[in-house]
């Protein structure tokens, strides 16, 4: 068991009123943070402290603080939610930094994901790549058995890991390009590794990828950051399984023509 | 009915497939060059008789024009991708780190394809379209512009950044194509370093030993 | 007070519990498909209720408003879900089937639940995984393909699905895939980051809803047909819970003051399982599966303020109080009993851990029982996200663990249709009161949250939709002007106050009094006081609190402190319910009312009834209104786990 101690920190973090305004980074002295306190527990604390020195408390994203949700995220020192492997901001735990650190705290930065408001970002283009496609067109009371769809393990685990995706947009954040490739690619995965999803595999990858397109995130060049920052470690595979069906559509479908 | 090739290129998978399959049939063009300028080491006259025998082909003119088209496509994907991808984040991060993913070679891709692009004018024009170039022995065409130590440095980085761009290059193409698997990817990966490393060498010897042996004259 | 309360009638068909949905469904009248279009229904909430709801409304025809707080319907709490969704399949074979299932669910909520939603709920469980697997959510399969099941929460049958330890995230994101669908065919107009702050009633109809948009600030009115609120449970008025930070009674209270019943407020769920407070900074608390306890044993030392660290405890002063006083079930009681009983311990001074609110969860047997690597197989992801949380691991030294608020079974009272008792506005999901009685069991909220919005709600809206002729209604109407004036004079109230203290500091507050009085254990004198703390904590956030920024603005401590002044005015009804409840019941113990070995006694005679209370205005007491739960199938008997 670590013992918690405290420690005094020097925080720079990124302020931006709205949408509209050009926002700089402002510096913070905050001591006594716990070494036990998340992330976000420590941003809680300076708002605290800003509240009762009648400034604004620093707008951020977050609800479940469980890391399912994907609401929070921010780029800290460089690194999209923080430094550990597999972890959102909200389970990031203060014992991974030392007394006396520096620690800049920036909001996502991508063309697609304008600044709303601190380290808020509007993803809404997220939303509209899921409308593209993202989706089984099956309505309600018209299932089978559920059973009569037999499906291997490895498949079910296979769609799971790209079904694991929590939409944070971590990967486009820690993109070299801001590419919302991972993204868009878990979710054509999970539904092309499963039976479910195959009888509309052309017509849903090329409308989710055109909407991507169309959203302006950058291209993919393989440098594989996003599935390294991504929370949830959905794996590089799924954005080959996406380019290898968009290609099927391309070339081999009706739909693509 | 073109529209469907309108859309793919215009598609960010679309450009990068293209930008991978022009890509790797590239490599596959620089393995036979290579190959055939190996040929220099088994002596001069084996050199000559080797490029006389590929300027004798009938298919020389189309062969070089598709070769061109290769690169053409291939660059102008690049520029578009890479124009894309500058405007995709118009705001830096004031911190730049990662979580340790990407390489050198892999962010310096346009760069390296730049340095290799540049290099490529320099090497046609000592070779290809130089009016010398036809009128001396292909094997002493090529010692001449070699013992001069500029072109041997230009040749030698040449090599160098063409390693760089082919160390991510290769692997990438793959995935790019829809190609990831447990079993091969690993492998494909580790081919493609070696690939870009035998390559860079390869290349880099000619002008290494010209302007050494050359050295060694003096 | 109670001896003159009206009576509450939930419109239940009658007759054979079997074919009680069926004839129910037939006798409701009907609306035409070509009508379907010129209905609008608005939905709050976008959770599984909610999610639900939207996309199968949808898919009908309807037109559809969906209106979610965060900047995703994607988002809702129910994703937070680890442990699975009940199903009455009997794919396992093991004697599974609607009765068992409804059965287990009423005697599991302590008899406080209303028979005929139970046994419909047990009814539509088997559609629910057809279409969810449909959707392409991955459930776990066995090696020949086929869906498997786990037993949980102490079940004596296999019969819950799950996906990996993510069931809500999955079974969430199905239901968002579904919206997205009819978002991408026009059929859903989705507006997220509003927050509903109105209920819109138009001739005692509900007819629209006031949000605010947390980006501009503004308001903005939305009308139509029907109102559909699935906007959660409140178990963050207790400040520390498992819910998400964003999950609030707001919406719910606004109705209830519009005039939908609130009813049995003061069941709250507290789960036994969950990663103890370390410290004042503490924001929530973080669940850790049921299923631990399936190989976990729990304890705490002999001796009071024995401070030595777990290991050098030997065995013989340590106490497995669960297995010493409940031997036929040991780790495995139901949840309400293993929370009180850790409870007890801690409050006589047993407690481990720097704030000695906590008790052990050891798996050294189980390790060297089975070796780690199997222990691994089946925790791993847990024991990972305990250690990431606490820095200790738990294969060398024993997890320490203590209950946490982490479900309301309480909401608005709603009846058969799940309609609330205003016409016209239905509630769904963990926001109605209706399916879990007391206590709820474990991986029923999502099924019960899916059942109301795909397989329940589709069908009774349209009895209020054929039923009531219902007139055209814009947000011209006065009683927008009149709801919007209310939302905004609320938000000028709070920004004008320019008092000292912060928002969350009035909300630890509140929420320490309630865990302290009306939590796990409730005495007349306990919630005594704390009604009277409550109101100077209101008293004192009117006068002091401190909410900076401006009104059209983003501005996040403005929306916490709405939500806040609401879970100060709701906490007073919950404190009342708990004190009008004398009997003990699921998780809630009353002090009063206990046998001789001190576990927990309930009142039949007296407290057979669900209790939905009516607002009479601000600073007068709420009227209860009973309705009587008649047992016809289950037999009513007191739980035992000796």
């Amino acid at each position: 068991m670590s013992a918690e101690k405290t420690m005094k920190l020097n925080l720079k973090i990124w302020r931006q009123k709205n949408a509209d305004s050009n926002g700089s980074i402002e510096d913070f002295q905050l001591d006594g943070v716990s070494t036990d306190m998340s992330f976000l527990e420590m941003l809680d604390v300076l708002n605290e402290q800003l509240i009762s020195a009648g400034r604004e408390p620093i707008a951020f994203d977050h609800d479940c603080r469980e890391g399912v949700c994907g609401c929070c995220g921010a780029v800290v020192n460089g690194q999209v939610h923080g430094p550990d492997e597999e972890t959102t901001l909200c389970q990031l735990h203060m014992r991974r930094f030392h007394d006396g650190d520096t620690i800049q705290i920036e909001p996502w930065r991508s063309r697609a994901f304008p600044v709303i408001k601190d380290l808020i970002v509007d993803r809404t283009a997220f939303e509209r790549i899921q409308q593209a496609g993202g989706f089984v067109s099956v309505s309600t009371g018209s299932a089978p058995d559920a059973n009569t769809i037999s499906i291997p393990t490895r498949d079910a685990e296979k769609a799971f890991d790209f079904a694991e995706c929590i939409g944070c947009g971590g990967c486009v954040a820690a993109c070299p390009n801001g590419a919302a490739m991972l993204f868009t690619a878990a979710k054509v995965a999970q539904l092309v590794t499963l039976p479910q999803g195959k009888l509309e595999r052309s017509s849903r990858v090329l409308t989710m990828v055109e909407r991507m397109d169309a959203e302006g995130f950058g291209d993919c060049t393989n440098h594989y950051e996003c599935s390294a920052a991504c929370p949830k470690g959905v794996p590089i595979e799924a954005i080959a399984v996406m380019n290898r069906e968009y290609l099927r559509a391309t070339f081999l479908s009706p739909e693509g023509a | 009915m073109l529209r469907w090739i309108y859309r793919f290129l215009n598609s960010s998978i679309g450009r990068k497939a293209l930008m991978a399959s022009t890509g790797l049939l590239l490599i596959g063009f620089l393995i036979a060059h290579l190959a055939g300028n190996l040929s220099l080491y088994k002596g001069e006259g084996v050199f000559d008789e080797y490029a006389h025998f590929l300027g004798g082909l009938e298919i020389l003119p189309l062969a070089e024009f598709l070769l061109a088209l290769l690169f053409v496509a291939h660059i102008t994907m690049a520029i578009l991708t890479t124009l894309e991808n500058r405007g995709a984040r118009p705001v830096k991060y004031a911190v730049a780190a990662s979580h340790g993913k990407k390489t050198v070679s892999s962010t310096t891709m346009f760069i390296s394809g730049l340095v290799v692009l540049i290099f490529l004018g320099k090497h046609l024009w000592d070779f290809r379209l130089h009016k010398e170039a036809f009128e001396k022995a292909p094997a002493e065409v090529v010692q001449t512009a070699l013992s001069n130590p500029l072109t041997a440095m230009v040749y030698i980085l040449g090599a160098i950044a063409l390693g760089f761009h082919l160390f991510h290059a290769f692997a990438s193409a793959f995935q790019t194509l829809g190609v990831n698997h447990p079993k091969y990817t690993p492998a494909l990966t580790w081919l493609g370093r070696v690939l870009a490393v035998i390559l860079a060498l390869g290349f880099a010897s000619f002008p290494l030993i010209f302007w050494l042996s050359q050295g060694g004259a003096h | 007070m109670s001896s003159n309360s009206p009576i509450l009638d939930p419109k239940c068909p009658g007759g054979d519990i079997e074919t009680r949905w069926d004839r129910h469904r037939f006798a409701m009248k009907q609306v035409n498909p070509a009508n379907k279009r010129k209905f609008h229904i608005i939905v709050v909430g976008t959770g599984l209720a909610g999610g639900s709801a939207a996309a199968s409304l949808a898919e009908l025809g309807y037109r559809v408003t969906s209106l979610c707080i965060q900047d995703s319907p994607r988002r809702a709490h129910s994703i937070a879900a680890q442990g699975g969704i009940n199903a009455a399949k009997n794919y396992p074979n093991d004697g599974d089937s609607v009765f068992r299932l409804f059965y287990d669910t009423i005697k599991g909520g302590d008899y406080r639940a209303r028979e005929s939603n139970v046994y419909r709920l047990a009814q539509v469980s088997n559609n629910i995984i057809d279409q969810a697997t449909a959707q392409g959510v991955p459930f776990a399969r066995e090696y020949g393909g086929h869906l498997a099941n786990r037993s949980f929460g102490g079940a004596q049958v296999s019969r819950t699905f799950y996906a990996r330890g993510a069931t809500g995230q999955q079974l969430l994101l199905g239901a968002y895939a579904a919206m997205n669908r009819q978002i991408q065919a026009g059929r859903i107009d989705m507006r997220c980051r509003r927050e509903m702050l109105e209920l819109v009633v138009v001739d005692g109809v509900a007819r629209g809803v006031i949000v605010r948009n947390l980006i501009t600030g503004a308001y903005e009115r939305y009308a139509g047909d029907a109102v559909l609120l699935c906007t959660g449970g409140y178990g963050n008025a207790f400040y520390l819970s498992t819910n998400a930070k964003n999950s609030n009674v707001t919406a719910s209270w606004r109705a209830y003051k519009r005039g939908a019943f609130f009813a049995n407020p003061c069941y709250t769920q507290i789960h036994p399982t969950c990663i103890p407070v370390s410290g004042d900074h503490q924001s929530k608390l973080t669940l850790m599966s049921e299923s631990l306890r399936n190989d976990g044993r729990v304890w705490v030392p002999k001796a009071a303020e024995d401070k030595r660290p777990a290991s050098q405890i030997p065995e013989e002063d340590r106490d497995y109080y669960l297995e010493r006083r409940y031997p036929a079930f040991g780790n495995l009681v139901p949840r309400d009993v293993a929370s009180r009983a850790a409870k007890e311990r801690c409050d006589a001074g047993f407690g481990v851990g720097s704030s000695s609110m906590a008790v052990y969860l050891d798996f050294a047997d189980a390790i060297d029982r089975d070796g780690e690597d199997a222990v691994r197989a089946k925790y791993g992801n847990l024991f990972h996200m305990y250690q990431k949380i606490t820095d200790e691991n738990p294969y060398e030294s024993p997890m320490r663990i203590f209950p946490a608020v982490h479900y309301t079974m309480g909401g608005l009272w709603v009846d058969y249709n799940l309609e609330s008792t205003i016409p016209g506005l239905f509630v769904l999901g963990e926001a109605n009161f209706s399916d879990h009685g007391a206590n709820r069991l474990g991986a029923s909220a999502l099924m019960q949250g899916l059942s109301d919005g795909y397989f329940v709600i589709p069908y009774t809206v349209c009895g209020h939709l054929a039923g009531r002729h219902l007139q055209p209604v814009t947000t011209q109407h006065e009683a927008f002007a009149e709801a919007e004036s209310e939302a905004r004079s609320q938000t000028e109230k709070l920004l004008a106050v320019g008092g000292s203290r912060s928002v969350d500091s009035f909300h630890r507050e509140l929420g320490l009094t309630l865990w302290d009085d009306c939590g796990m254990a409730r005495s007349e004198k306990g919630l005594k006081h704390a009604i009277g703390k409550i109101a100077e904590l209101r008293a004192a956030f009117w006068n002091d609190v401190r909410v900076l920024g401006e009104e059209k603005d983003l501005n996040q401590s403005l929306e916490k402190a709405g939500r806040v002044a609401d879970f100060l005015e709701f906490a007073e009804v919950l404190v009342k319910d708990a004190l009008n409840r004398t009997e003990s019941c699921g998780g809630h113990f009353r002090l009063e009312s206990q046998t001789e070995e001190g576990e927990a006694k309930r009142d039949d005679e007296n407290f057979s009834y669900a209790a939905a209370w009516e607002y009479q205005g601000t600073g007068q007491d709420a009227v209860l209104h009973k309705e009587p739960l008649a047992f016809e199938y289950v037999q009513l008997a007191q739980r035992s786990y000796k």
